[in-house]
């Protein structure tokens, strides 16, 4: 058997470096679908580069996420970087769940109009921003530094929302979640 | 990819691999932890980068050490010369194969170090021209007998990372303890941080002890007393006044009875700040919350702005051939149709009262289905 911290390791090498070749092919995708870089035959290279990568990325997360809270020292969530981790990790989960669905129940429909390309690239590269801040965070909450100290940003403080604010986001994300789903498969259906 | 493009990338790859040497070090260090010696090659990137550290290791500990009773192991450090940050570890050891080499390893306990935790491996952070430092483990060995011991260091310096263990190992012999020795506990664990501004109430378990007292100093202190009260048959309890910021204090206890006189190491305790407290419901809520909310809101509206494919079982138009002209499918199957083979055979009456020609032929089929006018008469 291998300890938490160790295995934490090893899932947040996988979940940075999926994350990190998906948001390059992300930033690939944009550029080739608003025609900066035309190279047509490297459309559908960087289209499946980046959904498998964001897909292994995602199922990841959780391995990462859960080892982390049980390596981290102490007991709980005891330190406000932790909980900024634990958002972050999760906002990212939320893009990739995004994309990885439109894609899938879209299909090649993610890039009929600039629109939804650029929809999708952008919530791409920011499920893999997402998951690059929540590495850094562990990096300045384990090391005390990270490659991004020089944009300061407030680890160190937790915007919290009242349980009442967050149970009416869920049940939102739920509702917009499901309309989605419905939309996406009535694209499909036979009148 | 011609020439000139090779070259590019070669030179790009050749950067890229150079500059991983230097980005792979963590100068910042690594933070105090139990870890073995594979670590003091493996935390700068590539063990084989690593120079030798002209610093001079010394171990120490009491002349007499028993099996069960905590005792002392100091390392000397000198001849340091460090990178500019002053960051500098330090490891403690039981062999030097590189993997399961910690005291731990061998039977003995780290029940604290100078640091305040209690690892195999610390850091320090020295000032700029500092060349000598020592750092302290409290152990305690489970068995009795012979265990070597040795010391390793690593460091940054002006460009390359820095290494090296003690060559050989310092014998620690545990013996076993006399029967009447005052001693603390076997299981007793030293409490190693506390909170500021909260008197801390330490609670000892001794065995053959007849009275104990307790020291602490600070760092450059004086050694002073703490008041000690008994609560029952070899449990006692002392007092050490309130932090008032984020410092370390070490305390001892001088146990007294039958045997011989016992004093116990300096135990390092750690002031800290309360610890740092959030509604862990709520930020559960909220987590799952963000991850929904921003998945739905995705999905939402990458459904709005998707043009949909509307199909209908009407319309089978992707059933016909682009060019009716150009395919000759359609003159095979429209080959030989005739007016008369797709009307419905005439009943044995003849058209049905009411019924032309024109109309049996398109609906003919339907009247003999019984589905219009009654059906078949």
């Amino acid at each position: 058997m291998i300890s938490p911290e160790t295995f934490h390791v090893v899932s947040t090498e996988l979940v940075v470096g999926a994350f990190s070749v998906s948001g390059l092919s992300f930033l690939f995708c944009l550029l080739l679908h608003l025609d900066v870089l035309k190279k047509e035959d490297w459309k559908p290279l960087f289209d499946n580069v980046a959904h498998f990568t964001l897909a292994f990325g995602l199922a990841a997360t959780p391995f990462a996420v859960l080892s982390g809270l049980s390596s981290a020292p102490g007991d709980g969530l005891n330190s406000p970087i932790l909980v900024n981790k634990m958002f972050l990790s999760m906002t990212g989960m939320g893009f990739a769940i995004g994309v990885f669905i439109s894609r899938w129940r879209l299909s090649q429909r993610v890039w009929a109009t600039s629109k939804t390309a650029t929809v999708q690239c952008i919530t791409g590269l920011a499920a893999c921003g997402s998951m690059l801040l929540t590495a850094s965070a562990g990096g300045t909450f384990l090391r005390g530094e990270s490659l991004i100290d020089v944009l300061s940003l407030p680890y160190e403080t937790v915007l919290l929302f009242p349980t009442a604010i967050s149970g009416i986001g869920l049940a939102i994300g739920i509702g917009l979640l499901v309309l989605g789903w419905l939309r996406m498969n009535a694209a499909s259906s036979v009148h | 990819m011609n020439f000139n493009q090779r070259v590019y990338t070669v030179l790009f790859l050749s950067i890229l691999l150079i500059g991983s040497a230097y980005g792979a070090a963590e100068p910042g260090g690594n933070g105090d932890a139990t870890r073995d010696m594979q670590c003091g090659g493996a935390c700068h990137g590539d063990a084989a980068l690593n120079e030798t550290s002209l610093a001079t290791l010394t171990l120490s500990s009491p002349s007499t050490v028993y099996a069960g009773i905590p005792t002392t192991l100091t390392l000397t450090a000198t001849n340091l010369s460090l990178s500019s940050t002053g960051v500098v570890g330090f490891f403690l050891l039981t062999d030097t194969t590189g993997h399961s080499d910690t005291p731990q390893d061998a039977g003995w306990e780290i029940l604290s170090d100078s640091n305040g935790g209690s690892a195999n491996y610390v850091e320090q952070t020295l000032s700029s021209g500092q060349a000598e430092t020592s750092v302290s483990w409290v152990v305690r060995s489970s068995n009795e007998g012979f265990t070597p011991f040795y010391a390793a260091i690593h460091h940054g310096g002006s460009s390359k990372p820095f290494f090296a263990v003690t060559s050989t190992g310092y014998d620690v012999e545990a013996k076993e303890i006399p029967e009447n020795l005052p001693r603390l506990a076997a299981d007793f664990i030293p409490q190693s941080t506390r909170i500021l501004d909260v008197p801390t109430v330490l609670t000892l378990q001794t065995e053959f002890t007849e009275s104990v007292q307790v020291q602490w100093k600070v760092e450059g202190g004086a050694v002073m007393s703490a008041q000690v009260n008994t609560s029952g048959d070899n449990l006692w309890s002392a007092t050490l006044p309130a932090a008032l910021q984020p410092a370390t204090l070490q305390w001892r206890a001088v146990l007294q009875g039958e045997g011989p006189d016992q004093t116990t190491p300096w135990f390092t305790l750690t002031a800290e700040e309360a610890g740092w407290e959030i509604e862990e419901f709520a930020v559960y809520l909220q987590a799952f919350s963000l991850l929904f909310l921003i998945a739905g809101a995705v999905l939402a509206l990458q459904s709005r702005l998707t043009p949909l494919e509307v199909s209908s079982k009407y319309d089978q138009t992707d059933l016909l051939p682009l060019s009716l002209d150009a395919d000759p499918a359609i003159e095979s199957v429209t080959e030989g149709f005739s007016e008369e083979s797709e009307t419905a055979p005439l009943p044995a009456g003849g058209l049905p009262n009411g019924w032309n020609e024109d109309q049996w032929k398109w609906y003919g089929h339907d009247y003999l289905a019984g589905k219009y006018g009654g059906g078949q008469e």
